[in-house]
C-alpha cells in the first residue's frame, strides 16, 4: 500500500502561497490608478444661431455621469437605447440619480450615421434633443434602409420646430459617409465649411480619441469626479441598475 | 532524454506550470475585486468592482440578469480558490484537472463572442481589455499550458505509483518453501 505524508508538501506550499499573494498585491498596486480626469462639460444653449447642442437628459449635478457613445445606425446601440437607456432615462435620470449625454461616434461602415448625427445635433440646438434622439433609435430599421431621416424628425418636432431645423441642416446635404468628406474635416475657417453641425460631431470623435473609445455603444460613467474604465457593449437594464445602486451605496 | 532527465524536466515543468497558473488566477481574481477609479478597499468598493465586472458578463449576451449576477458575484471567488488550491500543490491532478476545465469554458466563451462579432471588453483581467484576437491567443495558448500541466501531474502521479509499487514488491520478504 502506498502512504504519502503531507507535512512537507503542505509547509512548502504555504511559503509559496506567501511570496505569490505578495507579488500579485505589488502588481495590483501598478495597475489600480487607472482614474482619469473627468471630461469638461458642455456648455448650455443660448442662442439658436451660436447654441452648442445640448445632447444630454437630467440633472447636470447629478451624483453619476453616464456618457454614452452611440452611432444612430449601429443595431446594438439601438438595442441599447430601447432596452437600457430608455429605462435608464425614465427612471434614473428622472430621479436625478444619473446624468445621461449623449456622445456622437458615427462609424463609416454605415453610410446614413452622420446624417443622422447632424439631424440630432441640430434639434439639440433648439432643445428637441430628446425626443429626435427616440424616434432616430425607434425607426432606426426604416431609416437605415433607405435613409429618409427627414420624415422621422419633422414627426417627431412638429412643422415649427423642422423648419427651425431645416435652417441649422443648411449645407448639410453631402452625406461624409457616402464618399465626400465634410468640411469641417478639413482645417480652413468656419466661414468657407459647408455643415457647421459637423464640429459638433468632430469634436465627440476628438474625445472619444481620447478616452480612447474605438466601438459603439460604449458607456463611460463618471461618480463624484472619477471616471471609471470604458465598458463598451451593451448591458441590460437590471445590471446597469445594480451598478448604480453599487455606487450610490459607496 | 534519459527517463530520470524525462522525469525530473516533469517534475519542474509541473511546479513551475502550477505556480504560474496559480499566480495567474490569483491576479485575475485581483484585478475583478479590487476597487476601480482610485477608490480606498472597503465591502463597499469591491462590491462596485463586482457590479462592474457583472457588466461585463452582462455584455457577453449569454446568461439572464440573474445569472449574470450571481456568476459575476461568484466568479472571482471561485477564481481566488483555484489560485490557492494550485499553489498549495494539493491533490494535483485535480487541481490541474479543474483549471484546464476553466479555462476552456473561458476560451469557448471568447470563441463564441467574437464569431458573433460582438464588441466588447474581456474581462478576464478587469476591465479595459478588449476582446479581439490578442485576447484569444493569449487564452488559447494559456490552455495548451494547462492542458500540459494536466498532462504532466497525471504522468507525474504515474510514475510515482510504479515506483512505488516496485520498491514494496522488491522489499517484501521472502517466503520460505
Amino acid at each position: 500500500m502506498i502512504r504519502r505524508t503531507l507535512h512537507p508538501l503542505t509547509v512548502a506550499a504555504f511559503g509559496e502561497l506567501a511570496v505569490v499573494a505578495m507579488l500579485a498585491l505589488m502588481c495590483g498596486a501598478g495597475v489600480s490608478g487607472q482614474t482619469r480626469p473627468r471630461a469638461p462639460a458642455h456648455a448650455v444653449a443660448n442662442s439658436e444661431g451660436t447654441a452648442l447642442p445640448v445632447k444630454s437628459l437630467g440633472n447636470k449635478n447629478a451624483p453619476i455621469t453616464m456618457e454614452v457613445f452611440s452611432d444612430y445606425q449601429c443595431p446594438s446601440c439601438g438595442n441599447f437605447y430601447e432596452n437600457t437607456l430608455k429605462y435608464m432615462i425614465q427612471d434614473s435620470v428622472a430621479g436625478g440619480q444619473v446624468y445621461f449625454v449623449h456622445r456622437d461616434f458615427p462609424l463609416p461602415m454605415h453610410p446614413y450615421s452622420y446624417m443622422a448625427a447632424r439631424w440630432s445635433n441640430a434639434a439639440a440646438k433648439i432643445g428637441k434633443f430628446e425626443v429626435v434622439d427616440g424616434a432616430l433609435f425607434d425607426n432606426q430599421a426604416v431609416w437605415s434602409a433607405d435613409g429618409n431621416i427627414e420624415r422621422f424628425v419633422a414627426a417627431a418636432v412638429g412643422p415649427a420646430d423642422f423648419k427651425r431645423l431645416k435652417k441649422l441642416m443648411e449645407g448639410c446635404d453631402v452625406n461624409p459617409h457616402l464618399g465626400v468628406k465634410p468640411a469641417a474635416f478639413n482645417n480652413s475657417s468656419q466661414a468657407d465649411h459647408g455643415c457647421l453641425l459637423d464640429t459638433y460631431i468632430e469634436q465627440d470623435k476628438q474625445l472619444a480619441k481620447q478616452i480612447p473609445v474605438t466601438q459603439t455603444p460604449t458607456s463611460v460613467i463618471t461618480y463624484k469626479g472619477q471616471r471609471y474604465p470604458a465598458m463598451p457593449g451593451f448591458v441590460t437594464w437590471p445590471i446597469l441598475k445594480q451598478f448604480f445602486d453599487s455606487l450610490m451605496k459607496q | 532524454m534519459t527517463t530520470k532527465g524525462r522525469a525530473s524536466f516533469q517534475r519542474v515543468f509541473l511546479l513551475t506550470g502550477r505556480l504560474a497558473l496559480g499566480a495567474m488566477f490569483l491576479f485575475a481574481a485581483y484585478a475583478k475585486l479590487k476597487p476601480q477609479a482610485a477608490m480606498p478597499w472597503s465591502v463597499g468598493s469591491v462590491r462596485t468592482s463586482l457590479s462592474m465586472f457583472a457588466m461585463q458578463v452582462d455584455s457577453y449576451q449569454l446568461l439572464s440578469p440573474g445569472a449574470v449576477s450571481r456568476a459575476a458575484h461568484l466568479l472571482p471567488f471561485i477564481e481566488l480558490a483555484v489560485g490557492l488550491w494550485l499553489l498549495t500543490g494539493l491533490w494535483l491532478r485535480f487541481s490541474t484537472s479543474v483549471t484546464t476545465l476553466l479555462l476552456g469554458a473561458f476560451f469557448a466563451l471568447m470563441v463564441r463572442t467574437y464569431s458573433l462579432g460582438l464588441e466588447i471588453n474581456c474581462g478576464c483581467f478587469g476591465p479595459g481589455e478588449q476582446l479581439g484576437k490578442k485576447s484569444l491567443l493569449r487564452d488559447g495558448s494559456l490552455l495548451a499550458f494547462s492542458l500540459g500541466v494536466t498532462i504532466c501531474a497525471f504522468l507525474v502521479r504515474k510514475k510515482r505509483g510504479e515506483s512505488a509499487t516496485s520498491v514494496s514488491v522488491a522489499s517484501e520478504p521472502q517466503r520460505a518453501n
